[in-house]
């Protein structure tokens, strides 16, 4: 819900209100200009997905957790799941460091070392 | 998306309450299709046995089954939109808006622009003539908002943008620099937190008395232009300028607040203070005569008129004690200039020795030290003390100071802050009684008014 339409104010604007004036007052209230509030979001720059895996089998999975309450016991029965359908993946259990919202520089580079891809928990 | 970024797929789990948050968030952060598989709300106190059962049952949203669907956000190739690259700007709508005065107060009410009530419509003119509360220039970037730094986007504002702002929220020109202060702390009013922040803002110096501030009778309360006009704009200027209080999407607050309207705006009674006590600026670094906004963010606030048996630095150290909120080691406390007298008169010859006092004898009841500090309670069932001594207290209170600032070994304290205490104090109210209030609100930061003259 960033951007309003003006469409949504009743009646068809007027050439004058399209450009801007204030239109003289027929029938019922005058119309009147007034500014938009918004201030300026950042654009967003498009980031591609990364390439998926041909499978999971064989592979290490890091089972990160943001450190929400029970989301380390959570990822724990993951890996349960894991050991019991695919027991070909290996598990990797991190907690990421820093609040939910905060980078782990040092844990991103354990798992570019050494993982294939990531399972990470948020909420509560 | 770090980890996507460095090429590596992901799967992330999000439980549905977050279902809005999480897909406005990876699209905020470029990567609006991220595979995001959806977990029932809440987890957190589910048996592993039960949390197991989520494993095997299906994703609630897609409502396919949960692990094929995480193995598959692992696996299954990419489409053509999950690899597309390029830069989408957000739409915030036409410059203007034209229409009758109604129809204008719908159009701001239905679309998120206010805080519900009823504004002033920011017209050129009425914009103009805000402007000229300050000699900053209209286009001059003051800095950036977001609902919640690192998390949400990070918005940009002008002096302009705040002057309509203010318009909205019924504002003179002489309230703008204040409100352009606020703004400049890059505090929004409207954190997305689940736990239902509550900020407040407090003036000190000669402004407080230049705009009129209500530091007397009713100083908390709807009794004067400057403390409404001044608190509400901060509201509505978090919304508009930094995307904030969207429900869902940037305010996740369950039970939100109602001091969200006003933000708890006032403004310290310095006339009253006893001798030797600081205006909470000058706490702070300012001088006696500098203009000053200072920020506070808490949760809740207890209002407490009570006539005890005993001096009121005693009592306010036992309802520390037993003040309970999801903040548990920060507080403030307001009292009226009557109890900082008394207080003065007992021998607390400044706002510091009397936080001291508060921080060094207030305790901890025994359910809440358990329940915060749980390697301890293991350590106190296999007999390690004083643990096992606090332990055999049950639920009387344990001499564990909880408003005495440790920090982190090694670090240094934040030069503004009370080396020892974590409790702020403030001075006002009528005099009509001697009560007080408090509340689990820490300090966050000062900026100067005058600067934004």
């Amino acid at each position: 819900m960033l951007g309003i339409s003006p469409a949504i104010l009743a009646g068809s604007p007027t050439p004058a209100e399209a450009a801007g004036k204030k239109t003289p007052a027929a029938a019922g209230p005058a119309k009147i200009e007034i500014l938009n509030p918004k201030g300026m979001p950042p654009a967003v720059q498009l980031v591609p997905m990364a390439p998926r895996l041909d499978t999971l089998e064989g592979k290490t999975i890091f089972l990160v957790s943001d450190g929400f309450a029970g989301a380390d016991r959570f990822l724990a029965q993951i890996a349960i799941w894991f050991q019991k359908n695919m027991p070909s993946v290996k598990t990797v259990y991190r907690l990421k460091a820093g609040s939910y919202f905060d980078d782990d520089p040092k844990l991103m580079a354990e798992i570019k070392a050494s993982g294939n891809a990531m399972i990470m928990a948020y909420g509560h | 998306m770090q980890v996507e970024k460095m090429g590596f797929p992901t799967a992330p789990l999000v439980t549905i309450a977050f279902e809005g948050l999480a897909h406005s968030n990876a699209a905020s952060r470029g990567m609006p299709l991220e595979r995001i598989c959806f977990l029932p709300h809440p987890m957190t106190n589910k048996t592993d046995a039960e949390m197991y059962a989520v494993l095997e049952g299906n994703d609630p949203i897609s409502k396919k089954p949960l692990m094929p669907e995480i193995i598959a956000a692992l696996t299954q190739p990419l489409t053509a939109e999950e690899k597309k690259t390029g830069s989408i700007s957000p739409d915030i709508g036409p410059p203007t808006y034209v229409g009758t005065p109604d129809e204008l107060q719908r159009l701001f009410c239905d679309n998120n622009l206010t805080d519900y009530m009823p504004i002033i419509l920011p017209t050129e003119e009425k914009v103009e003539a805000m402007l000229k509360g300050t000699s900053h220039k209209p286009d001059e970037v003051i800095g950036k908002l977001s609902a919640a730094q690192g998390a949400q986007p990070s918005w940009t504002f002008t002096v302009r943008h705040v002057a309509i702002n203010a318009v909205m929220a019924g504002a003179s020109p002489e309230h703008l620099p204040v409100i352009l202060a606020i703004s400049a702390t890059g505090q929004p009013s409207l954190f997305s937190s689940t736990s239902s922040f509550t900020r407040m803002v407090m003036l000190n110096g000669p402004i407080s008395d230049q705009v009129k501030m209500n530091y007397g009778i009713g100083a908390m309360g709807p009794f004067a232009e400057a403390n409404s006009v001044i608190g509400r704009a901060w509201t509505i200027f978090s919304k508009n300028l930094g995307g904030c209080g969207v429900p869902g999407l940037s305010y996740l607050g369950t039970l939100g607040s109602n001091f969200n309207y006003n933000n708890l705006c006032i403004a310290e009674t310095e006339n009253r203070l006893p001798d030797g006590w600081k205006p909470f600026h000058v706490q702070k670094g300012f001088k006696p005569d500098e203009s000053v906004v200072s920020i506070f963010s808490g949760w809740s606030l207890n209002n407490i008129a009570w006539f005890p048996n005993m001096p009121y630095h005693e009592l306010i150290k036992n309802w520390l004690t037993h003040f309970f909120s999801f903040g548990t080691s920060a507080a403030t406390v307001m009292l009226d200039p009557t109890i900082a007298r008394e207080a003065k008169e007992k021998g607390f010859n400044s706002k510091e020795e009397l936080s001291d006092y508060w921080s060094k004898n207030s305790k901890t009841p025994g359910w809440l030290y358990w329940d915060t500090h749980q390697k301890e309670l293991k350590q106190a069932q296999d007999g390690v003390e004083p643990y096992a001594s606090y332990l055999k207290m049950g639920d009387g209170e344990i001499p564990f100071q909880r408003f005495y600032r440790r920090g982190r070994p090694g670090a240094p304290p934040a030069p503004d802050a009370n080396p020892k205490s974590s409790i702020e104090l403030i001075v006002l109210g009528g005099e009509t009684n001697t009560y007080f209030a408090g509340g689990d609100f820490s300090y966050v930061t000062s900026m100067s008014v005058d600067k934004w003259r």
